[in-house]
């Protein structure tokens, strides 16, 4: 009872904000200055046509408008956007306006999802044995190694780690990696590496201190005196409690890797929903924007929100709101 | 004789000792990455000033005899793929990357501060407008609000630093309301009080050397945050337009153009790797210079 009342408050707060946040979109689109048939190239393309046939021009303009609703009045049109939005009828896009926008993001989504999930748990993977062997060697040059190493993935954004590896793996070291394009399990690797980098920073800095905090607990020196043996100490007291605290840094993590698959996905060319994105926002894409926003929005929050339950179920201490 | 010299001297440098100040730079000196960070921080900003005085070449001349060709004595850094020399981009984009990353961490911690203090000091229903817009703000990245805002308000420098400006509040905003509620109700302010210090005192006193940590600190995280996100609003082509020189710009070209051209990649991502790396080491000093026993 008391997690269905959680998961309701929760699935309200989630609506409300991404409401908000297509409301807020579309108002600010509105006004943009810049609008789809002005973009550089139809502009051009659609000259000819203003100065030769203006009426013809003005019927086209009009088509257009009418077609997305953009001549009704603005509460309307955003009333109506976000009833066809949470109704999951999202339209058709403006570049592409014969496929409808599901069809396009059909094939998108998967890719960008498997890029940051695949991201968070290689960095959960490499980071917790990093942190915790910092941890157990605190200050000797092993740790300094982990924590410097962890300061440059943190430092160094995924886009910049992202042209390394093309330049290590397209010039130097051909054919081993491919660096562009998407199909194969080869092509998810360095895509997934350079997210990852900055990830597996984060989770052993915290994994480092978490588990040193532990292991300065009273729990921790009942089981020494007790005669537990010290990997058993470490795995089974030390790092398992660290673990629950670990938990909490992944949801922030895991919103900034969707950020970075957008950057990550236009350098690889890889045809996920972040290359949809950077696409549909240069050319004043409206609607494939938004729901694309409105998608990206929805996958974080309801990522927080597992990750909110899985910490409960690990930590019983801890109360849900 | 020394002492007798000497003590005259004693309490006016025992008191500088004892400020918050000195022994956070004397915690800080003792961190080599954060120094060395510092001092790549100072070249930086030096660099943003006089730049575009001591680059060889403006920035929108292309040399279009020396199309794509290495470093040399000419081109030091090499050309790029319109003749650009990439030297004198690198020196331009420092310029426009700081005046982008300062002025938007600047509104950031401007609105911030503004919302923060009214939250803090008002409470009440002001408490939690503020504080579920806190939350708004936290559910989706940033980023993407940075992304929307560049739509409305056209590419240019000015429209960069509100586009990421005005989005990162948030932190700030919860940072110093959660300072205001702990110094009102502290222990410490009680006690000025009751000793009859005035609101001026106070404040300069006791919050001011309290506060002042936790802000430089989240202050130097700010910024190259915002130097990231300058460069990432370029990588998706929402940043500024190509003539004007970016890091973000010279990362995707280089990217594009790796296969026949390395050292367009080189430069500009190992100085812009230099850089994020300074800040962050400079924060991490910070950091452990202003709050010893915390931070992970």
């Amino acid at each position: 009872m008391f997690y269905v009342k959680f998961l309701a408050k929760r699935f309200v707060a989630i609506i409300i904000t991404l409401a908000a946040v297509i409301a807020i979109s579309y108002v600010m689109m509105y006004y943009s200055p810049g609008g789809f048939m002005n973009t550089t190239q139809l502009a051009s393309a659609l000259a000819p046509l203003a100065a030769q046939d203006p009426a013809a021009y003005q019927k086209l303009m009009e088509q257009f408008q009418s077609r997305y609703g953009l001549n009704l009045p603005l509460w309307k049109q955003v009333l109506l956007y976000e009833w066809h939005t949470f109704t999951f009828n999202f339209g058709n896009s403006m570049q592409n306006p014969t496929l409808s926008i599901v069809s396009q993001l059909k094939d998108a989504l998967p890719i960008s999802v498997f890029l940051a999930f695949g991201s968070v748990v290689v960095s959960v993977v490499i980071g917790i044995p990093m942190g915790v062997i910092a941890a157990l060697k605190r200050n000797s040059w092993v740790d300094y190694l982990v924590t410097t190493l962890s300061m440059f993935g943190q430092a160094i954004p995924s886009f910049v780690l992202a042209v390394l590896f093309v330049l290590i793996f397209g010039v130097v070291w051909q054919n081993v990696l491919p660096v562009t394009g998407w199909g194969t399990p080869a092509d998810a690797v360095l895509p997934i590496l350079s997210l990852a980098a900055g990830n597996i920073g984060v989770v052993a800095r915290y994994m480092r201190g978490s588990l040193i905090e532990t292991m300065r607990q009273d729990f921790i020196r009942t089981a020494k005196a007790k005669g537990v043996k010290y990997w058993a100490l470490v795995i089974r007291h030390g790092v398992r409690n660290s673990l629950t605290a670990l938990i909490t840094v992944i949801g922030p993590q895991f919103a900034f890797t969707v950020v970075g698959t957008v950057w990550v996905e236009n350098i690889f060319a890889i045809p996920g929903l972040g290359k949809v994105i950077s696409t549909a926002f240069t050319n004043f894409d409206f609607p494939m924007a938004i729901t694309a926003v409105f998608i990206l929005g929805a996958t974080i929050m309801l990522t927080n929100l597992v990750v909110d339950l899985i910490y409960s179920w690990m930590d019983p201490r801890v109360k849900l709101q | 004789m020394a002492i007798a010299v000497s003590q005259p001297q004693a309490p006016a440098r025992r008191a500088r000792r004892n400020s918050p100040m000195y022994r956070a730079w004397q915690r800080y000196r003792k961190n080599w990455f954060a120094v060395a960070g510092l001092i790549w921080v100072i070249i930086f900003f030096i660099i943003g000033i006089i730049g575009p005085w001591i680059a060889p070449y403006s920035y929108t001349y292309a040399d279009f005899l020396h199309m794509h060709s290495g470093p040399s004595w000419q081109h030091w850094f090499g050309t790029d793929t319109v003749g650009y020399d990439v030297f004198s981009q690198i020196l331009y984009s420092i310029r426009y990357a700081l005046e982008i990353a300062l002025g938007a961490t600047c509104v950031s911690f401007l609105i911030g501060v503004i919302l923060g203090l009214w939250a803090g000091l008002a409470g009440g229903l002001i408490d939690i407008i503020v504080m579920r817009a806190v939350d708004f703000m936290f559910a989706l990245p940033s980023f993407f609000f940075a992304l929307i805002l560049m739509v409305l308000l056209g590419k240019g420098i000015f429209p960069m630093i509100l586009a990421i400006g005005v989005p990162g509040w948030a932190g700030y905003a919860r940072l110093i309301r959660s300072l205001v509620l702990a110094m009102r109700n502290g222990e410490m302010v009680e006690a000025a009080r009751a000793l009859g210090a005035s609101q001026w005192h106070i404040a300069r006193k006791y919050m001011f050397p309290n506060v002042m940590g936790s802000m430089v600190v989240s202050l130097a995280f700010g910024i190259p945050y915002d130097l990231t996100a300058q460069a990432g609003l370029s990588i998706v082509g929402m940043g500024l337009n190509p003539p004007m020189p970016s890091f973000g710009n010279m990362l995707a070209q280089a990217g594009a153009n790796i296969l026949g051209f390395p050292w367009l990649l080189y430069f500009p991502a190992g100085v812009f790797a230099i850089t994020l790396l300074s800040f962050l080491f400079v924060a991490d000093g910070l950091q452990e210079a202003f709050n010893p026993k915390g931070g992970v």
